[in-house]
């Protein structure tokens, strides 16, 4: 019974936790407007719009216009960096109230959202590797591969003209990967708005521009349609103050002038040093939130677990189906759904952390369900019976027979669901979570620093995992002997 | 009033009935041993007087507590049943002494010195005083099942149930562990034995009763069943046993 108690009072918790977020959101929007500290969506990797500088504040166009109308306007914001994709569904599920990510403004998005006025006119142009004198205009494409960004102009430039000059369209979440994909060779070009690759190319990227610029879309400030009126309006006010007073000409010239920062200028030791401290800070996220969420993943383990190996049928069917459901869903599905779909559905706020813990724990959960389940039925049903035998009531045999019989042989699987799990954070990263990949892909956006950041990355996930599996090795081994 | 009254008991696992319809009854301190082929329902008929296996029709009333009604605590019954089996299963994570020691503690019968005192006399009693320290993977298979005789006995049972207790043992150990079975016997133990020693059967039962096909054929003292049986089933099978 005291088990049963320990269970039901945990899944309270969590429940609790749940339930308590949109109450905790409704009073948050009942204070009144100039408390509110509006959530702002934006890219990870959108330089010169949106970036992380070497200390890790976030600077750029986009970052920096936003700051000096909010000054203007006085009101307060927070940047939710997530990703371009994630941005924008999150805007659409209400997860923020307003996106400026370098977004074109389109009839398809108009349907969607409502947009200040444009406050930068881009357009397309086309890079090639540095080396590459062989790609100068858009017939050299013919039978190639060509990388572009999802949901950017410069795919829907691309894939208009596809057809025409014969070549293959790669698509790409962001823009160091997309870059990286033509340094690498596998694509022979890409297409990207002007600035961003005018920037890139000034940080010695690796690449050169070949092409003139395609007229395109601007970019605007988007808010939900019919949503964050007054947020609209003040970006509106504000922008047309800075033009005015010629701000932001100063502004744009900090970026894209010819005295424009660069950071190209570091040793790749040096730039792998100064990354250290951020990619050290995703690390503890990585750590954290796979403690927290095996944890919550043992709990539901333990509670279906126990269901599956139990004799009520309606149980098992419970349990079975939990399982089934769980590990039968992707985790970047399940942490689509979860972030983004429930929330639009329902018409409430998720908090990330909340979403990333759940994402995890019912995932790792499905696991850790059927390694309780291997693990008491590997166990002889002859043990259940001598208790049973015994006169011991079937909980009593349970706990004191058959589990710790079954935890040996459920350790080496928790230590690999362990693994898992950790390196599993990283697909979080997809609903912009900033762990230890994250953390990555945020410098690479800066330095274009592939190989050095990402092999950085990967020892860091390896001393990790080796020192954590030597440790479980050790426990595992005390278990065993007493 | 017997010890253990068993009328119309049934046990089917599916579509595949085991028991067809079992009439019988133990008198206290009666030793009854249980021959007959494999696959005869023996085992199950073992199995349903404490319940490890749910009875489909009919009664068992062990201790005048029908275990098959709902009001009945199984537990308290099964108290009264030491039961021994085919593959001993002791628990490997204890050593012996926690083996035997284990239930009366769980189950507050005894304080921790009565049940330690309790056990090394039962070690003593089944010959085994000098492994208390040891685990079951230490032990031999004779030792292990006088060890589960132990474990059994250390609940202070009326009845002891065996099922097939010598049949996973190394033949040159089958001995001991009838020796210390044949001890309980004479103490005046009510014990229900399954088994294949013919020769255990006809020296220590009261009463042999021969299955087949999940009934009972034939049953009565065993110089009767060994030495004149009356049905064509039993004779064969005991011609085939008797022969090896």
């Amino acid at each position: 019974m005291r088990t049963t108690r320990t269970f039901l009072i945990f899944m309270s918790l969590l429940f609790l936790a749940l339930a308590g977020v949109p109450y905790g959101t409704a009073a948050t929007e009942a204070a009144p407007a100039s408390e509110k500290v509006y959530q702002i969506g934006t890219d990870t990797t959108f330089a010169p719009f949106e970036f992380q500088d070497v200390n890790g504040k976030y600077v750029g166009i986009d970052m920096e216009l936003m700051e000096a109308i909010a000054k203007d306007q006085n009101f307060k914001f927070e940047i939710k960096s997530l990703g371009f994709n994630a941005a924008v569904q999150a805007l659409e599920s209400n997860q923020v109230d307003g996106v400026i990510a370098g977004m074109s403004i389109t009839n398809e998005r108009k349907q969607k959202f409502d947009f200040s006025d444009p406050y930068f006119d881009s357009g397309v142009i086309m890079a090639v590797r540095e080396d590459n004198n062989e790609v100068t205009n858009y017939e050299d494409l013919k039978g190639k591969k060509v990388a572009v960004k999802t949901g950017t102009e410069g795919y829907t430039f691309a894939e208009s003209v596809s057809s025409k000059y014969g070549f293959t369209i790669v698509p790409f979440d962001d823009s160091s990967q997309m870059y990286d994909d033509v340094k690498t060779g596998n694509s022979v070009a890409c297409f990207d708005d002007y600035p961003v690759l005018a920037y890139g190319v000034k940080q010695k990227n690796g690449l050169k521009t070949v092409t003139d610029k395609e007229k395109g879309a601007s970019y605007g400030f988007a808010v939900s349609k019919g949503q964050n009126k007054e947020l609209l309006e003040k970006f509106n006010a504000g922008l047309t103050n800075l033009r005015a007073n010629g701000e932001y000409q100063k502004l744009l010239d900090k970026y894209l002038g010819k005295n424009a920062v660069s950071t190209a200028n570091q040793s790749r030791w040096g730039l792998v040093k100064s990354s250290l401290p951020a990619l050290f800070v995703g690390l503890g996220k990585t750590l954290l939130y796979t403690l927290i969420s095996l944890f919550f993943a043992f709990i539901l383990g333990l509670i279906f677990g126990f269901m599956k190996v139990g004799r009520n049928k309606w149980l098992r069917g419970i349990a079975t189906v939990f399982v089934d459901l769980f590990r039968g869903i992707p985790l970047i599905v399940l942490a689509f759904f979860i972030y983004f779909g429930i929330p639009q559905a329902l018409g409430f706020t998720m908090p990330l952390f909340l979403a990333a813990i759940l994402t995890l724990s019912l995932n790792a959960g499905a696991y850790v369900t059927e390694i309780i389940r291997g693990g008491i039925q590997s166990i002889d049903r002859g043990q259940m019976e001598a208790a049973r035998s015994l006169g011991l009531p079937y909980r009593k045999a349970m706990i004191k027979i058959i589990i710790p019989q079954a935890i040996r042989v459920m350790i080496p699987a928790f230590i690999n669901q362990l693994v898992i799990t950790l390196k599993d954070t990283s697909i979080l990263s997809v609903i912009g979570l900033v762990e230890l990949t994250q953390s990555g892909k945020i410098v690479i956006a800066r330095t274009f620093a592939s190989f050095d950041i990402w092999l950085t990355v990967a020892v860091m996930y390896l001393v990790v995992i080796t020192v954590l599996t030597k440790i479980s090795s050790r426990l595992e081994g005390k278990v065993r002997h007493g | 009033m017997g010890k253990i009254k068993v009328q119309g008991l049934k046990k089917s696992f599916g579509a595949n009935q085991v028991l067809k319809g079992i009439d019988m009854e133990v008198q206290e301190g009666e030793v009854v041993c249980v021959i007959g082929p494999s696959g005869s329902g023996k085992s199950t008929f073992l199995r349903c007087i404490n319940r490890l296996e749910d009875i489909t029709a009919g009664t068992v009333v062990v201790d005048n507590s029908d275990i098959n009604n709902p009001k009945t605590d199984i537990n308290k019954v099964r108290e009264n049943i030491g039961m021994v089996f085919q593959h001993f299963n002791l628990f490997p994570h204890f050593n012996v002494l926690r083996n035997i020691m284990f239930a009366p503690l769980e189950l507050g019968k005894q304080t921790k010195e009565q049940a330690r005192a309790t056990a090394l006399k039962l070690l003593d009693q089944v010959g085994l005083s000098d492994k208390a320290d040891a685990y079951p993977s230490q032990l031999s298979g004779g030792q292990k099942q006088r060890v589960a005789i132990a474990r059994a006995l250390a609940m202070n049972p009326d009845i002891m149930l065996f099922d097939e207790p010598t049949s996973a043992l190394d033949p040159e150990m089958v001995g001991e562990v009838l020796g210390v079975m044949n001890d309980l016997a004479r103490e005046g133990m009510t014990m229900v034995i399954v088994t294949h020693e013919m020769g255990f059967a006809r020296e220590v039962a009261d009463r042999v009763i021969f299955m087949d096909g999940g009934y009972i054929v034939e049953e009565g003292p065993p110089e009767k069943v060994f030495g004149s049986p009356q049905h064509e089933r039993t004779i064969s099978f005991l011609e085939k046993v008797l022969k090896a």
